[in-house]
């Protein structure tokens, strides 16, 4: 359905890089001062510089934990491995500056890790640390779609290196992984987007990264327009990176193509090997969820129970739910315009990815100024028919915070959902249409099936996201509308780490209730 | 395969979030909108109270102050906004600058609150205060080693200093008010030398360095004196315990008197409720409201005539202030910014 797909995606692409656009105009409108000047004779090599670092850590150690637990899952099969399956998806519902107050405050000078090592634990901070809290939280991206890709796999190419006489790890390097590329390359572009645009972890850590720079300009110097200018470094390296992660995509598909689909069978692990896959699954699961999460945890055994928390679950769980499905629903229609190779297309697609590239809070001023631009330009009409400015309808509503959202994460919902579209292939379209089927049955009987774990996923991990977004939320959000992430943050960013536990803990658990329902629906799809 | 169900349970949680009251500025009820850069609990209590005593209910948004300036201000006219409060000068003095407030006459709060905490213009006024001190190792210091910010820059403490980022406001502040007293080469030279004395690398907050004194990391730090206030106050032992082997000092008690930054509230240009706003400002300067930050935040009360209960606090008190206008902080804050950005003070 080419035609309706590339309007859908037209429709997300305009909603998602507006704010965006509205930014690089703010940036591009306002006056020139020296203030950039300035920073460019101090401290935006060293931004950039620490930029380039921490993105390539949280990438290498992503790829890493993601690659590895993505193929376990798929391709082996031991004891425990089916909860863990979903489990191993949890600590990305952690906040990455949750991770962080928590590990800087066991690895610091005084912390007990500090204390019971003699010193010998370094203190995680820095660029290293800011890099490994990101590996550790946001490995899941890579690891839901290479599950995907690894589990839809043929085994042919496999079996024949193996039949060739490749050992288990170089039959793996030589076919599964140049074939799970472009899984792993759209999940990696993820994680150095969503690095990149951090605030909170780097300033605690003390990582300079650009965002650092960004906010600085605009809370620092007071010019939101030099922090506009800074932002679009950012959706520069944005282009760059999904332009890596495309070019990644297109020279894999050659190597796709194979139209027949046998179902590798489960590499079976006992004793040793099976209890090392375990090993290798809580390891991850530890440091990212488990160790920050205990420790806030311990912390507010000592303090009371912050007020406020059933109905901010609530808001975080409403507001998550309504944009991943519109998030799903706009990613697969891009996903679908995609396929008709149209350049329409591919400019939608890249354009809806941008938002991912800059921080909430720069985002969220772009949807403020189209917001309340929309009202000003309302006003005159209203005027002459009430006598009075337009009401303040846009600002300030649950609709502008799903619209920031969406702005900032749909770029997250595209590349599953593309992903999970490449199964289809033509062929197997072909063939349906050979045999009489018309499109609406090819959708619902061919393609649905084969996409749906792709779409869901995709609509999870928009799902985490909101649930733990926070500049953006703060900023837009109605009067008396508290989410789990903002209690959480109140208190972590005092240092008050008892008092953030609890809402740091409701996160992942608050997470936990869709995934229990997408692989209860997902199991029973494939039985 | 049943999409169907799927969407159904979406469904329920649109039309669910939906249904959720949205901010209802009902027409017969008394609202004041506030927009506020403070998420302390202290101020949930206020605002229980407030609205126990007038009937008035509190409407809330709270986030960073850069970001409510922006909000506030590209809303102009149909802003909501009644009250704006933040917990820094620079930011009063920016939303000032931006236009956001409304001329106020401040003048019958001058009986109980220092002149130099209410802004000259009458656009904002301050209800709390917190100064920006030293602290130091009990083992490791000796009294009268420092007496103030400037005995920082003494290459004795090359090392020795702890202290968070430049990005953080109150650093800002402080950096602003040597800009102040000192002009911006010395303030510049200052800042030179505390870089060349750290310790270690920026990390953390105020809390994080008072932990690397008693972790023997360094041996001074500069901090807010609440963040060591609620260590002791805490209950966590480990807290209690880090905190005990460190000294408060307020320097500078012969000269310029600690620095102090504030918390401060204007009424908005275009307030919907401007009765009830400086209703609500008024109770701030309540004892009910002044009594709440000294014991539940910690906070300098601004009103000295009013009792409370907090003896870590109160041991602390009375010192030498920095009499500084605050409004002369904002004035200051991006020379400050600048010179942190050239001395590399991450």
């Amino acid at each position: 359905m080419p035609g309706r797909a590339t309007s859908l995606a037209i429709l997300a692409a305009t909603l998602c890089a507006a704010p965006i656009l509205a930014v690089v105009w703010i940036g591009l409108s306002g006056e020139t001062g020296d203030y950039l000047r300035h920073l460019a004779g101090t401290r935006l090599p060293t931004y950039l510089l620490t930029s380039a670092l921490v993105g390539l850590i949280a990438a290498g150690g992503a790829g890493l934990i993601g690659t590895g637990l993505g193929w376990l899952m798929a391709r082996t099969e031991f004891t425990g491995r089916r909860t863990l399956g979903w489990i191993l998806i949890l600590p990305l519902a952690v906040p990455a500056y949750v991770a962080a107050y928590a590990w800087l405050d066991l690895s610091a000078a005084g912390g007990p890790l500090h204390a019971a090592t003699g010193g010998l634990f370094p203190t995680i901070r820095g660029s290293w640390g800011a890099g490994l809290m990101f590996a550790l939280v946001l490995y899941p991206y890579v690891y839901l779609l290479a599950r995907n890709t690894f589990s839809s796999q043929s085994a042919d190419a496999y079996n024949a290196a193996r039949t060739l006489g490749a050992g288990p790890m170089s039959a793996f390097s030589r076919t599964s992984l140049p074939m799970a590329r472009p899984a792993i390359a759209a999940g990696l572009a993820l994680v150095v987007m969503e690095s990149l645009a951090d605030y909170g972890t780097v300033s605690h850590l003390g990582a300079p990264t650009l965002s650092i720079g960004l906010i600085r300009a605009w809370s620092g110097a007071g010019s939101l327009v030099d922090a506009a200018r800074l932002s679009l470094v950012l959706v520069f390296i944005a282009m760059l990176v999904f332009g890596l992660e495309r070019a990644q995509r297109r020279r894999a598909r050659s190597v796709n193509a194979a139209g027949r689909h046998k179902p590798s069978p489960r590499i079976r692990l006992s004793g040793l090997p099976a209890l090392g896959a375990l090993t290798a699954c809580l390891l991850p699961l530890t440091l990212g969820m488990l160790i920050p999460l205990g420790r806030l945890v311990w912390l507010a055994a000592h303090t009371e129970t912050a007020p406020g928390l059933v109905a901010a679950s609530w808001h975080s769980l409403s507001l998550a739910g309504i944009t991943a499905l519109i998030a799903a629903a706009l990613g697969l229609a891009t996903a679908y315009a995609l396929r008709s190779r149209t350049a329409i297309a591919t400019l939608a697609a890249r354009a809806a990815g941008l938002g991912y590239a800059v921080p909430g809070a720069v985002a969220a001023v772009g949807v403020i100024a189209i917001l309340s631009g929309t009202q000003s330009l309302l006003d005159p009409a209203w005027r002459s028919v009430t006598g009075e400015v337009f009401p303040i309808l846009l600002t300030g509503t649950g609709a502008a915070l799903v619209f920031a959202y969406l702005s900032r994460f749909a770029a997250a919902a595209i590349s599953p959902a593309e992903t999970a579209l490449a199964r289809v292939t033509p062929s197997l379209d072909g063939a349906a249409r050979t045999l009489g089927a018309s499109r609406g049955q090819r959708v619902w009987h061919i393609h649905w099936p084969l996409i749906v774990a792709g779409v869901t996923s995709a609509g999870l991990l928009v799902f985490v996201e909101v649930l733990k977004e926070l500049p953006a939320t703060m900023i837009l959000r109605p009067f008396n509308y508290d989410t789990l992430a903002i209690i959480a943050h109140n208190f972590a960013s005092d240092e008050r780490l008892g008092e953030a536990a609890l809402p740091s803990l409701l996160i992942p658990l608050v997470a936990l209730l869709p995934m229990i329902f997408v692989a209860r629906y997902l199991s029973r799809q494939d039985p | 395969m049943k999409p169907v169900k799927f969407f159904a349970f979406a469904a329920s949680l649109a039309v669910a979030a939906c249904s959720q009251p949205a901010d209802e500025a009902s027409e017969t009820a008394q609202v004041v909108n506030v927009y506020s850069a403070r998420h302390y609990s202290s101020d949930a209590a206020i605002y229980a109270a407030f609205t126990e005593e007038t009937g008035i209910e509190v409407n809330l948004v709270s986030a960073n102050g850069d970001q409510l300036i922006e909000r506030v201000r590209a809303d102009g006219e149909r802003s909501p906004a009644d009250v704006i409060i933040t917990v820094d000068a620079a930011r009063l003095h920016r939303a000032e600058e931006a236009g956001l407030f409304a001329q106020t006459d401040f003048s019958d709060l001058t009986d109980t609150v220092p002149a130099n905490l209410i802004d000259p213009e009458g656009y904002w006024v301050s209800f709390a205060k917190r100064s920006r001190v030293i602290a130091w190792s009990n083992t490791r210091v000796q009294p009268g080693e420092i007496t103030s910010y400037e005995d920082l820059a003494d290459p004795q403490w090359q090392g020795r200093i702890c202290v968070r980022g430049s990005g953080n406001a109150y650093n800002q502040s402080l950096l602003a008010s040597l800009v102040a007293h000192l002009g911006e080469e010395s303030a510049e030279a200052w800042a030179q030398a505390i870089v060349d004395n750290m310790a270690r690398d920026p990390q953390g907050g105020d809390r994080t360095q008072i932990n690397g004194i008693a972790a023997g990391e360094c041996d001074v730090a500069i901090t807010n004196h609440y963040y060591y206030a609620m260590m002791v106050n805490s209950d966590d032992p480990a807290a209690q315990a880090a905190a005990a082997q460190v000294t408060l000092f307020f320097p500078n008690q012969e000269t310029t008197g600690a620095h102090v930054n504030v918390s401060g509230a204007g009424i908005a240009m275009n307030a919907p409720h401007p009765d009830n706003a400086r209703a609500l400002i008024d109770f701030f300067f309540s004892d009910t409201a002044q009594r709440a930050f000294a014991e539940m935040t910690n906070e300098i009360p601004v009103r000295t005539d009013v009792s409370w209960e907090n003896p870590t606090l109160a041991a602390m008190l009375p010192f030498n202030e920095d009499d500084l206008n605050v409004s002369d902080l904002g004035d200051h804050n991006e020379t400050a910014q600048r010179i942190f950005d050239r001395v590399g003070w991450q």
